[in-house]
């Protein structure tokens, strides 16, 4: 088996929390696992991406190739757009229904493309997708920054490759003390988000 | 007893460092390299610190090394270069315990303001035997032989692991630390460390450069031998007359890519520097060419063909020269592209994706929603314009204030260059006032100097200190300006008013939060004479906030749509990303979403509509 997860942001978002406990759930399970991230300058309110590769096999790469991935996770709508075609078109996206202008958008420069236009152009490249408001659930809840764990809990719900208590552990026992509850709380809330069909 | 762990590339050559017996690990903070030094903390007995610059952390790692010490450097490629002096030396003298160079490349620049190779620097400048990793577990244990190597050679060795080794994250086996660490002894030997333009009667009075360039010169042998039995070069057979050369991250690209041909090419992997000159010779028996996957410069590649025409070998040497892009960053398509060139009789079978129709734009980064820079740059924006002033510009997070919209500093170089640079317009003669904004880390890198040299050659250039006490573009590492050490400890840190005074310059200290006070501080430095020094004073808002300190008290802020008539002053002069303009509406509104209540929008507009 394989599951490649790319996870597609903004600096700040939580991307890199939220690999780390993909890889360690992977990791548990006896699984190869590999990974890259943006880390540095770029992380400055710049366009951040994470690779995860896992597999029963031999991973090379710590990058996941053109039409390779298994999953997709838009912390963002332009950002996950950015990086659909590293998305096999056979495989799943998740995307938080948040929209940060770029510099140039604030400016009147540059057009941030419409949310339907976005809609559309995710659906046309692959058919299974859910998007969902991740950042106003965890606004909701307290703090935006609880978008990540709200995501994860959506993800377990419709990636049958995660268990919902294995991960649940992850987020408790890799959150800082002050706020193992409220991400806790917040993964359970991204996991009810999703409604089952 | 060995463990796995999960870790990035940096995390595992620490650990490598580490379980080598290293006592004396120094480096400057840069990507993709900073998490190095980080991650060897916490260990009794090692001393891990953060240094001013590369060159005093290699300097002392030579200290400790003469000591019969295991030591380690740290830095990114920018950091070689700054001490590339220093390795012109060292490279003669050689080195008693165990030193190994850690220079990372980053490929492509994604965190750097140039894109460069550094084996050339390190390999075919001075001479030194490099290891270059295609994996993290691979640089773990590179460091771990290095270290060995480098005792039994008595020279530098030097890791260059590239971004995607440094940031990968992969399983890495964790053995155990050694229990005890051999005791620092030193004896003078002068003939060696004396590094000078001496006679040397034994040598008939050559001069003792030209004797110890002769000493480096026949290590080349050595090292070849070693590098010929080196378990990080091997051989993969394959069919055709076609054979890829994969140089460290190249070679995993290479396997990567393997999967989408549908034959198996011969593939040589490469890990060392030298290069095995007789595996190679082996290699391509038969062959008719060889593609050559290297990060960055055709390097390796003008090696083979050396080797080839000493040899009498004739096989087209293909690579970095021009058959696969010579600038940056290998990747999987780039490969399958070049192997359907070299050999068009191999298929590809990579899995096709829909196009996409959809305008991306593309994302800049800024500074962070609540950053104090914005005060003194909005500030230095209105002097600026006011008095058609020139600002040179530096590293580090205030960089952002040179792209738009800001659009403020004219020029950014090197660590430090932004006074010298400065004070260079001043002295060219441009009758405008010019200006010069570094941070605090970069200051002490060697800015410091800059100012130093402005001060005694009283050049009237306006020097801005953003002194946010930490550096912050790497994640927050201390600097001679913060109070304390990497490990913790309270230290002085230094105090810039004195040191103004000390040297004869007018300095002016402002909080970056007070608009009008920073706007006051820049008016009086353009109307004084000679050099001026404003201290813009206040710690990073990002780790304050982490750390739950306050370093304003965060307010609702609202965009009066009657009183804004759209004049864009609020965007184009300060540029915060929770501001945007509606276009058809012509007005400006606040994500609340974004803003964190900084409120220096407020004292932005001139219209009193943001409050």
């Amino acid at each position: 088996m394989k599951m490649d997860v790319v996870i597609a942001g903004v600096g700040g978002q939580g991307n890199i929390f939220a690999s780390l406990v993909i890889s360690q759930y992977a990791m548990n399970k006896k699984l190869n696992v590999l990974g890259a991230e943006t880390i540095g300058a770029a992380q400055r309110g710049g366009s951040v991406v994470s690779h995860i590769r896992i597999s029963d096999g031999t991973i090379y790469s710590p990058l996941i190739s053109r039409g390779q991935g298994d999953l997709l996770v838009g912390m963002e709508y332009v950002e996950m757009m950015r990086h659909i075609r590293l998305l096999n078109p056979k495989g799943t996206y998740l995307l938080n229904a948040m929209k940060i202008p770029t510099v140039l958008n604030n400016m009147g420069l540059d057009e941030y493309p419409a949310r339907e236009e976005i809609l559309q152009a995710a659906r046309k490249y692959c058919l299974h997708g859910w998007v969902i408001e991740a950042s106003a659930l965890a606004n909701k809840l307290g703090n935006i920054q609880m978008t990540n764990v709200v995501m994860l809990g959506a993800l377990v719900k419709v990636v049958p490759f995660f268990d919902y208590h294995e991960v649940k552990w992850l987020v408790n026992a890799n959150s800082p003390e002050r706020f193992k509850e409220a991400n806790v709380k917040g993964f359970e809330e991204g996991f009810k988000l999703i409604k089952s069909n | 007893m060995k463990e796995k762990h999960y870790v990035m590339g940096d995390t595992a050559i620490a650990r490598g460092a580490l379980e080598a017996g290293v006592r004396v690990v120094a480096g400057y903070p840069g990507t993709p390299a900073t998490e190095i030094v980080d991650d060897c903390l916490g260990v009794p007995g090692v001393h891990v610190e953060w240094a001013n610059n590369e060159k005093v952390a290699f300097e002392l790692c030579t200290g400790a090394s003469l000591c019969h010490v295991r030591a380690m450097p740290v830095m990114k490629h920018n950091g070689t270069n700054f001490v590339t002096d220093f390795l012109m030396h060292v490279n003669f003298t050689g080195i008693r315990g165990g030193l190994v160079l850690i220079s990372a490349d980053d490929p492509g620049g994604l965190s750097s303001q140039n894109e460069e190779d550094t084996r050339i620097l390190v390999h075919q400048y001075a001479h030194l035997p490099i290891f270059d990793p295609c994996s993290p577990q691979e640089a773990k244990a590179m460091v771990k032989e290095a270290f060995d190597l480098s005792e039994k050679t008595e020279l530098v060795f030097c890791l260059r692991p590239v971004t995607r080794v440094c940031h990968a994250r992969g399983i890495v086996e964790f053995e155990d630390l050694p229990k005890d660490l051999p005791a620092a002894h030193y004896e003078p030997d002068r003939e060696r460390f004396i590094m000078s333009a001496v006679e040397m009667p034994k040598f008939g009075g050559l001069k003792r450069p030209q004797i110890r360039h002769r000493w480096l010169n026949e290590k080349q042998l050595l090292l070849r031998g070693i590098m010929e039995e080196s378990a990080y070069n091997w051989i993969e057979k394959g069919e055709g007359k076609i054979g890829l050369v994969g140089c460290g991250m190249g070679y995993t690209l290479i396997k990567e890519a393997e999967q989408y041909l549908d034959q198996k090419l011969p593939l040589l992997k490469l890990g060392t520097l030298p290069l095995p000159r007789e595996k190679i010779k082996g290699f391509v028996q038969g062959l008719e060419k060889v593609v050559i996957f290297e990060e960055t410069e055709p390097f390796v590649e003008g090696l083979f063909k050396r080797i080839f025409q000493e040899e009498k070998i004739e096989v087209e040497v293909l690579g970095r020269s021009g058959f696969v892009p010579s600038d940056g960053e290998l990747n999987v398509q780039m490969i399958l592209e070049t192997v359907a060139k070299a050999a068009p009789r191999v298929k590809l079978a990579q899995p096709q994706v829909p196009t996409l129709d959809l305008h991306i734009p593309i994302r800049t980064r800024t500074q962070c929603v609540g950053c104090n820079y914005r005060g003194i740059l909005n500030a230095l924006k209105q002097t600026v314009r006011k008095h058609k002033g020139i600002v040179a510009g530096d590293i580090g997070c205030h960089d952002a204030g040179s792209f738009r919209p800001m659009e403020l500093q004219s020029t950014i170089y090197c660590m430090g260059s932004s006074v010298p640079m400065g004070s260079g317009m001043v002295l060219a003669g441009v009758n405008r006032p010019v200006f010069a904004f570094i941070g605090d880390s970069t200051f002490y890198h060697n800015g410091i100097l800059g100012l130093m040299n402005a001060a005694n050659n009283k050049i009237n250039v306006k020097v801005i200190l953003g002194e946010n006490t930490v550096t912050a573009m790497t994640g927050f590492q201390p600097h001679p300006g913060t109070g304390v050490t990497l490990a913790g400890e309270k230290t002085t840190p230094v105090n810039v008013p004195k040191l103004a005074e000390s040297l004869g310059i007018s300095y002016r200290v402002v909080n970056p939060y007070d608009i009008k006070q920073c706007r006051e501080a820049l008016e009086a430095a353009v109307k004084e004479e000679g050099p001026s020094l404003i201290v813009s004073s206040m710690p990073c808002y990002l780790l304050s906030t982490r750390r739950g300190q306050k370093v304003f008290e965060p307010r609702e802020v609202r965009v009066d749509p009657e009183r804004c008539n759209g004049c864009m002053i609020c965007i184009n002069d300060f540029g915060c990303p929770a501001i945007s303009i509606n276009k058809e509406q012509k007005k400006v509104s606040i994500d609340p979403m974004i803003c964190v209540g900084c409120a220096l929008c407020a004292d932005v507009c001139k219209r009193g509509a943001i409050s």
